[in-house]
């Protein structure tokens, strides 16, 4: 299985963002946000690869803003 | 070498090696219990800079001082300084000024209270509890919808004002410069502020420190933070390594006595020990790291973290020209005096717990 993060700048964002992918069906869990990505000590969401359009989109349309998406 | 620090093991070993050094730090001068304590040190600093004038609480701590030089030196080796600013760099500087206050009513920050309970002080229970439901607060507040709003990317010059400002206390330090009589660069010649491990060695552990921290991510507040948001342990499992490696260091030298009466530079009035910590816990929460990360954060360019520090260094100002700390226990004739903070200490808490919660009930994003 493939996963894929997003990054936010505000770990209030990250858990809007777990929330509403969890309402849409998506498979997700908030992780710290991996070591090589960014310095920060802060939250990520990580996400089937495979959503990565559909959830992206869906984040999109609840005005959920994020800072950046990365495979892991 | 990055896949070390960003893994477990390596958070792990980082975290004993801070802790077994900060241990060390009081066998080689440091205050008891005190080998590293960001609140206290700041406030001492604010004390030699003469922001202050509590003659016990004074001197430049090279410790703060290798924080930022660290972690800027492992900011630089690895292509992660990035100068950065404008997320609420006011709100962060009134953050800042109450985590501290919060923080010497009790007398420690989060990094003292874990030293001071691995040096078995039991009172460290009651500020290790109140900071949890500090950080608690601060997450559900997180959940609302709190935020600071986000940093832009700015010129070098903001990125490099901590590491300038470390730079220059240090010759302050160095050099013992005065401007003049009964004028700072103060220095204690009884109390807390009188004893300190040589210049360079405190100044190499915070160097190792700060440069270990910003690789590993290090936060005694993002440590409960994650357990809390998504039980998650791995910077939990840093600061237990700390308190561990700490209690065996301190157990070695002979410095390890558990009871909760008398401790060192503490106080065992509880419900202020608990409120004190609370209230710093709420302040570190919502600015998104312990007074340490702020340290390396600073370090790595980060000025709404430098705001931060000025905040922590005038709020520690206040809390002694306003009699706000904590007046640690004292034995006077074979009896126990229990200390705490006066009554203004307690109303400072007060109205600080009502301030920084409307911090994080007020600022929203959407």
């Amino acid at each position: 299985m493939e996963y894929g993060v997003v990054v936010f700048y505000s770990t209030s964002w990250a858990l809007k963002a777990e929330k509403v992918a969890k309402e849409g069906g998506f498979e997700v869990k908030l992780i710290p946000t991996p070591r090589q990505i960014s310095s920060d000590c802060g939250t990520a969401l990580r996400f089937r690869w495979e959503d990565r359009e559909a959830l992206l989109a869906l984040l999109e349309s609840k005005g959920v803003r994020i800072e950046g998406v990365h495979k892991i | 070498m990055s896949r070390f620090f960003a893994s477990r093991i390596g958070i792990i070993v980082s975290g004993a090696i801070i802790g077994a050094l900060a241990a060390l730090l009081v066998l080689w001068g440091n205050p008891p219990n005190m080998g590293i304590c960001v609140a206290c040190f700041t406030r001492d600093t604010a004390g030699a800079l003469g922001l202050h004038r509590a003659a016990t609480v004074q001197y430049i701590r090279p410790e703060l001082i290798g924080f930022i030089l660290g972690a800027l030196l492992g900011a630089l080796l690895f292509k992660e300084f990035k100068p950065r600013s404008g997320s609420a760099p006011l709100i962060r500087f009134v953050l800042g000024f109450f985590a501290i206050i919060g923080a010497l009513v009790f007398l420690g920050c989060p990094w003292r209270a874990y030293l001071r309970l691995a040096g078995g002080d039991l009172n460290a229970l009651l500020g290790i509890a109140g900071f949890i439901v500090g950080v608690a607060i601060g997450v559900f507040f997180l959940k609302r919808g709190y935020s600071l709003g986000r940093s832009r990317p700015v010129g070098t010059a903001v990125g490099l004002v901590m590491p300038v400002f470390a730079l220059i206390l240090l010759l302050l330090l160095l050099f013992r410069v005065s401007f003049g009589e009964n004028a700072p660069i103060f220095f204690s010649k009884s109390g807390p502020g009188s004893l300190h491990a040589p210049i360079l060695i405190s100044l190499a552990v915070g160097i190792v420190a700060g440069f270990l921290a910003q690789r590993t991510r290090f936060c005694t507040m993002g440590a409960i933070r994650d357990v809390i948001i998504m039980r998650d342990f791995h910077l939990l499992s840093g600061v237990l390594a700390f308190i561990v490696a700490a209690f065996l260091v301190n157990l070695a030298i002979g410095k390890f006595h558990p009871g909760f009466a008398a401790q060192p530079i503490a106080h065992s009035n509880h419900l202020w020990n608990f409120l004190g910590m609370v209230l710093a816990g709420m302040s570190f929460a919502l600015a998104g790291g312990c007074p340490g990360r702020q340290f390396f954060m600073a370090g790595e360019g980060d000025g709404d973290a430098a705001i931060f520090i000025f905040g922590m260094l005038v709020g520690a100002a206040f809390a002694h020209n306003f009699n706000l700390a904590g007046v640690p226990d004292k034995i006077v004739d074979g009896k126990l005096v229990v200390g705490g903070p006066s009554l203004w200490g307690q109303i400072a808490v007060i109205v600080g717990l009502i301030i920084v919660a409307a911090i994080g009930w007020t600022m929203r994003e959407k």
